[in-house]
C-alpha cells in the first residue's frame, strides 16, 4: 500500500480530494502542493473526503488551516467530509469544527455548496 | 513484569510510518486499548516530527535512539538525539484555541496535542551533545499485560 494518495474529482464547480493512507509531516507536503495546485488554477470550493484516511498528525491538520483563509477570502471553502471517529476525534480535541465543516456525507458537503 | 525494545533511525520525516508502526506494536504487548495506543502513537510522531524539524533542522545525517520500555501499568517512550539545545516541552504554554482559529494561525498544535495524550513529559540533558525526551503514559489501573509476553529485544536500525 502507499503511504499516502490523493485522488481528484470534480462535481461542477467543486474539486473533491479522496485522500488515502496516512497524512503526517512527510506525507502532508502533497496535500499542500494539491490544494496550492487548486488555488492558483482559481478552484477555492474544495472538499475533502476522510473516508480512506487511516491517520493523521497535527501537520496534516496544519494544511487546512494553511489554505481555510485563502479560499474563504474568494467566496469558497474546505468542507471536510467522511472522517473516521479516530481522525474526527484528534480534530474535534483541538477544537477544528470551530472553524471547519465537517460533515458525515460528501454529498452533504457537496449540498452545503450548492445552497450558498 | 517489564520490557524495553528500541529503534535507531535517521533523522528524516520518511521514517515517521516505520517509527509509529514500531511504537504501536510494541505498546500492543502492554494490554493498553486500542484507543489510548492511537494517543500513544500520535504524540511520538508528534515527539519526533519536532525533533527532525527543530533539534536537527531535517537534517538526515542526524539519529534519534527510540525506546519503548513497557510495564504493567506504565509505558515509557524515550527518544535520545544530539542536540546542542535542551527544549523543555513543559516551558511552552497552550494556545488559546479561540485565538488560533481566528488569526488562522499554523503549527505549534504538536505539544499540546502530547500534553494532552501523556501523562508526564520529561526533558533531559545527559551530556553537552545527547537529549533525552521522555514520554510517559500510566494507566489508572493495572493492565492485563501477558505473564508470558516476550518482545524482541534489540537494536533495528531503519536508513
Amino acid at each position: 500500500m502507499e503511504e499516502f494518495s490523493i485522488t481528484k474529482k470534480s462535481s461542477g464547480d467543486i474539486e473533491i480530494l479522496n485522500l488515502e493512507g496516512f497524512l503526517d509531516a512527510h506525507t502532508s507536503v502533497e496535500l499542500e502542493k494539491e490544494l496550492e495546485s487548486l488555488l492558483a488554477s482559481n478552484k477555492f470550493k474544495i472538499i475533502v473526503n476522510f473516508k480512506k484516511l487511516t491517520y493523521i498528525s497535527s501537520a496534516g491538520l496544519g494544511v487546512f488551516m494553511a489554505y481555510i483563509e485563502n479560499t474563504r477570502d474568494n467566496k469558497g471553502d474546505i468542507k471536510l467530509c467522511e472522517m473516521s471517529e479516530k481522525i474526527f476525534n484528534i480534530f474535534d480535541m483541538l477544537g477544528f469544527p470551530i472553524l471547519f465543516e465537517i460533515y458525515n456525507e460528501e454529498n452533504t458537503a457537496v449540498e452545503k455548496f450548492s445552497n450558498n | 513484569m517489564s520490557d524495553n525494545v528500541k529503534i535507531l533511525i535517521s533523522s528524516s520525516t520518511k521514517n515517521l510510518s516505520t517509527v509509529r508502526k514500531f511504537v504501536e506494536e510494541s505498546a500492543e504487548h502492554s494490554g493498553l486499548d486500542q484507543a489510548t495506543i492511537n494517543q500513544i502513537v500520535l504524540s511520538v510522531d508528534e515527539a519526533c516530527t519536532n525533533i527532525i524539524k527543530h533539534a536537527h533542522k531535517y537534517n538526515e545525517a542526524n539519529t534519534i535512539e527510540i525506546e519503548v520500555e513497557t510495564e504493567n501499568n506504565q509505558i515509557k517512550i524515550t527518544f535520545n538525539y544530539k542536540s546542542g539545545n535542551t527544549f523543555d516541552p513543559n516551558d511552552a504554554s497552550n494556545p488559546d484555541m479561540t485565538e488560533y482559529f481566528k488569526n488562522f494561525r499554523v503549527g505549534g498544535l504538536g505539544i499540546p496535542i502530547m500534553k494532552k495524550f501523556m501523562s508526564k513529559i520529561i526533558a533531559q540533558h545527559k551530556n553537552p551533545d545527547i537529549n533525552s525526551l521522555i514520554l510517559i503514559k500510566s494507566l489508572d489501573k493495572p493492565s492485563s499485560f501477558p505473564a508470558g509476553a516476550k518482545q524482541f529485544r534489540g537494536t533495528i536500525v531503519f536508513r
